[in-house]
């Protein structure tokens, strides 16, 4: 076997910033490597020296045995190296095989015009050779995210990629297109690609990878074979600790209906509804998750929830009250807390730090303010009893929001609104780029919220938790509630097929 | 990413991550550079000149300006010329520091803290629009319509005021309070129009600003023009309602008892910021406006809030010119609004930072009136001089608060 690709020691400082730190890589040829570690543990800036976008302050690039040094993506893409990054780059309007010669484009008539039918002929030809099944004149914004996943693999191969670096290919997958994409890896390699996919998640690396390098703090924690290693040594190596990975949720006596969603809808600005038509009602001591791909409407569903927006129709009981129409200071006021979504844009104020972040949403309650005066010394106590409660790094109540890590900030934010003793808390994505040790707390914190009698709404787009921590779950798509199902009786499939919209054939209507 | 980006972001980082120490040596470093800078200038326009005799020879060539000169009379002519000549600290002669005759209350202190208090209230009414993210262009309006409001309510008081002290105690608080209301009403129009049409506040300001002088303009040199004047200017304000000076010389138009109510003002306003809901809902949605939503408070009437506010500071502004320089109103009011940007850019949009701001400004500008009647250096050079210096020390700032927003966008996340 060849070797691919090889990183020795790379370093890549940024200001104030060691990104990666003396970093080793060996790729070998025509297998599948993955690139596993936690946010920000400096997966994405190796490879992205390796694609020549930032240059290494220190260490070598060998390709395929030659030493190199790469000053642009062009050049990367000269030796043979394709990247496809997390964000597609591909223009909506024009046709895959538009986009995928796009600069590049097959000339006639001595090279005057475009050949669009050469390209047409040759972009099928390649996506037949690799089994990516995509058809060449349809245009970009009539796919699939999967589809256009595989356009972008197109891209990188009709360059004449060797090596293809996949940034966090699977986060905006179903499962069932996740499926495809480790077949049509299967199928790369066999041709003799090889492929670099760099993730976060145990399962992935181990389902599709030969061969597993760890990185931690920017640092090269270990490289191991798929079949040598088990996800819970993987986890260890990730975190640098035992962690536990399985949910346990013990049974506990569901209470009374605290929330009572009526038929809510609401339109999205380009007139489609973002929510059509939802019904469902929470309970005391209940996890109650939503799951489904990303941007199916359960961003809008919850804005309506807290008082962030409200619906054209539709009616919201809380704890037998109406409050469809009212504020959302209102809502903070009856006792519903809410982990956002955007951390960085909701959820914490970034220059602030964290006596003042702790203030957030708190600052016109009597606890904290006299006639409209803050009692700052009663906000730094609450800020570092949340510190030192959930064990905030570092633990300094005069650090900036932007100072701590995802991880940190997650756990300050979580703290917060539990500190309001809620009755229902709604929580999004509450472990969205975080690392697993802050996730298996943040995952213990619901639980206890839900034997404490508390009602939880949970979303997110990761199907491990929010089975594992639902009692009930919705499964939302297109701003519907397609099904709501039992998360221990369903199947993996059944969940795939609901999150695409479609009703498995278990005898249910739609 | 090439080498020299890097190194541009590394130093922009640096700038918009400097300690409160840090700005202030950089702010000096700037006043000393833009000092070097405006001498060579000096020197150079001193050799494009002729005249009879030159003011200084360096190296054996005769210049027609002398930096030293010019500098020395912007700063210390500013302040009376506090500095005993025979007080030479790197010669080894320490004679008494202070002139000899020197009083602190002389008729050039006196312009540079009128100018100050006056800035005080502008820069004032700029930061604080600006922590609430709304970068309000129309002090000058709003300073113009205070200004106005002012004058016309107290001589329509003066009849009717009780005379004396009593008067005083009645109709400065009557002409100060007009002042602010009228100020902060026409701030509300710009804050309405961006909160619930969405119309671009620094547009609005600007068109305000044009629509306040002209309506000013008409009103002075129409229905409100004094019964014998040639000039567009109002009835004097009733002598009671003039701020009395206390120490300086009541002809320099300048009271000390302003300049104590500017002070507490920018106290009021740091209190208000740092220690009320009010003022932490103010910052919340400058900074971040989404959180400030997820927190409950209504941003549309925090724009307006923060507006009004400003114009109200910026129509106390207007009332304390009218009551204390020039006892009217009329038509050409100096730019103290303008100025009152660059004050608060360099006060960092702090209320304490407008007050060591606003006297730098006062210094240049007094300074700038002693340099025109002391030497024979040109209005025209004596400008350019006073742009270098504010130029050089507000830059700094301006790329710390305009960096922030740069590495907002690209996060502190080197992994996606």
């Amino acid at each position: 076997m060849t070797t691919a690709v090889q990183l020795d020691g790379i370093t890549k400082r940024f200001p104030g910033v060691l990104a990666n730190d003396d970093v080793d890589l060996t790729v070998e040829q025509g297998t599948v490597h993955a690139l596993l570690g936690e946010n920000g543990a400096g997966k994405t800036t190796l490879m992205n020296i390796l694609y020549g976008l930032y240059e290494p302050t220190d260490g070598r690039i060998v390709v395929d045995g030659d030493e190199r040094s790469f000053e642009s993506p062009r050049a990367a893409i000269d030796a043979g190296i394709g990247m496809i990054h997390q964000h597609f780059m591909l223009v909506d309007p024009m046709t895959v095989a538009e986009n995928v010669t796009l600069g590049a484009e097959p000339r006639k008539w001595g090279g005057l015009a475009v050949d669009a039918d050469a390209a047409v002929r040759d972009v099928a030809a390649l996506s037949e050779q690799y089994g990516l099944d995509v058809d060449p004149t349809a245009p970009i914004e009539t796919l699939s995210v999967g589809v256009q996943q595989r356009t972008e693999i197109l891209k990188a191969l009709y360059r004449g990629a060797e090596v293809l670096i996949l940034d966090e290919p699977t986060a905006v997958l179903t499962p069932q297109e996740v499926e495809e994409l480790l077949s049509i890896f299967e199928q790369l390699t066999d041709q003799g690609k090889t492929i670099i996919f760099i993730t976060h998640k145990l399962g992935e690396a181990m389902a599709a990878a030969d061969d597993i390098t760890v990185l931690r703090d920017g640092q090269t924690i270990g490289s191991i074979a798929a079949a040598d290693t088990s996800r819970e040594a993987l986890a260890e190596m990730m975190v640098g600790r035992e962690v536990l990975l399985e949910i346990e949720r013990p049974p506990v006596e569901r209470g009374s209906t605290l929330l009572t969603v009526e038929r809510v809808s609401t339109p999205s600005q380009r007139g489609v509804p973002a929510v059509s038509d939802v019904s469902f009602s929470a309970h005391a001591g209940e996890i109650f998750g939503i799951a489904g791909v990303d941007g199916n409407g359960q961003r809008e569903l919850i804005e309506l929830l807290t008082g962030l927006s409200t619906p054209a129709s539709g009616s919201i009981v809380f704890d037998g009250e109406v409050i469809t129409h009212t504020s959302r200071r209102d809502r903070i006021e009856r006792g519903i807390a809410y982990v956002p979504e955007d951390r960085h844009a909701q959820g914490l104020v970034m220059p602030f730090d964290l006596v003042e972040n702790g203030l957030l949403g708190n600052q016109r309650t009597s606890s904290f303010t006299d006639t409209g005066r803050i009692d700052w010394d009663a906000c730094h106590e609450h800020a570092s009893s949340i510190i030192e409660e959930y064990d905030v790094r570092p633990p300094n109540p005069s650090a900036s929001a932007e100072s701590l890590s995802g991880g940190n900030q997650q756990k300050f934010i979580v703290g917060r609104e539990l500190a309001r003793d809620p009755a229902l808390l709604i929580a999004t994505h509450p472990t969205r780029g975080v690392d697993i040790g802050s996730t298996e707390f943040i995952h213990e914190q619901l639980l206890a919220l839900r034997e404490a009698g508390v009602a939880v709404i949970l979303v997110s787009s990761k199907l491990d938790e929010v089975r594992g921590l639902s009692d009930r779950m919705a499964v939302m798509h297109d701003g519907t509630f397609v099904d709501t199902v039992d998360p221990d009786a369903v199947t993996e499939e059944e969940l795939g097929l609901l999150m695409a919209g479609e009703q498995p054939a278990r005898g249910e209507q739609q | 990413m090439t080498d020299s980006d890097s190194r541009w972001r590394a130093l922009l980082h640096r700038i918009v991550y400097a300690s409160a120490f840090e700005r202030m040596v950089i702010s000096l470093a700037a006043l000393v550079l833009s000092i070097l800078v405006g001498g060579v200038l000096i020197l150079v326009s001193g050799r494009l000149t002729t005249c009879p005799t030159a003011a200084t020879t360096y190296l054996g060539v005769g210049f027609c300006y002398d930096p030293i000169t010019v500098f020395d009379r912007l700063f210390f002519g500013a302040l009376g010329d506090p500095m005993n000549p025979l007080f030479k600290p790197f010669a080894g002669e320490f004679a008494a520091p202070f002139r000899a005759g020197w009083s602190p209350f002389n008729a050039e202190m006196a312009v540079t803290l009128r100018e100050t208090t006056v800035l005080i209230f502008t820069g004032l009414s700029v930061a604080v629009a600006f922590r609430a993210d709304v970068f309000n262009i129309g002090t000058q309006g709003q300073l113009v319509v205070g200004a106005i409001t002012s004058a016309v309510s107290l001589t329509a008081l003066g009849p009717v005021a009780p005379s004396g002290i009593a008067g005083s105690l009645v109709l400065i608080p009557a002409g100060l309070l007009a002042g602010a209301i009228a100020g902060g009403l026409y701030g509300a129009i710009p804050g309405a129009l961006k909160a619930y049409a969405d119309a671009n506040e620094v547009i609005t300001t600007i068109m305000l600003n044009f629509v306040a002088a002209k309506v000013a303009l008409f009103l002075v040199s129409g229905p409100l023009q004094r019964a014998d004047s040639q000039i567009a200017q109002t009835e004097p304000i009733p002598a009671a309602a003039s701020i009395p000076s206390v120490l300086f010389d009541a002809r320099t138009g300048f009271s000390l008892v302003a300049l104590a109510v500017a002070v507490c003002t920018a106290l009021a306003c740091y209190y208000l910021l740092n220690h009320t809901t009010l003022g932490y809902e103010l910052r919340t949605s400058g900074l971040q406006a989404a959180a400030a939503r997820y927190a409950g408070v209504k941003t549309d009437r925090t724009i307006v809030g923060s507006l009004v506010l400003s114009g109200a500071l910026g129509g106390l502004g207007g009332a304390i010119y009218v009551m204390m320089i020039v006892g009217d109103f009329q038509t050409g009011v100096p730019s103290y609004g303008f100025d009152g940007i660059t004050v608060a850019i360099l006060a960092g949009s702090n209320p304490l930072g407008v007050l060591l701001a606003a006297p730098l400004f006062g210094i240049i500008q007094s300074g700038s009136i002693v340099i025109d009647t002391t030497t024979n250096v040109p209005p025209q050079l004596v400008d350019v001089l006073r742009g270098l210096i504010v130029l050089f020390v507000a830059m700094p700032e301006f790329f710390r608060q305009f960096g922030r927003r740069f590495f907002d966008d690209d996060g502190g996340e080197i992994d996606g």
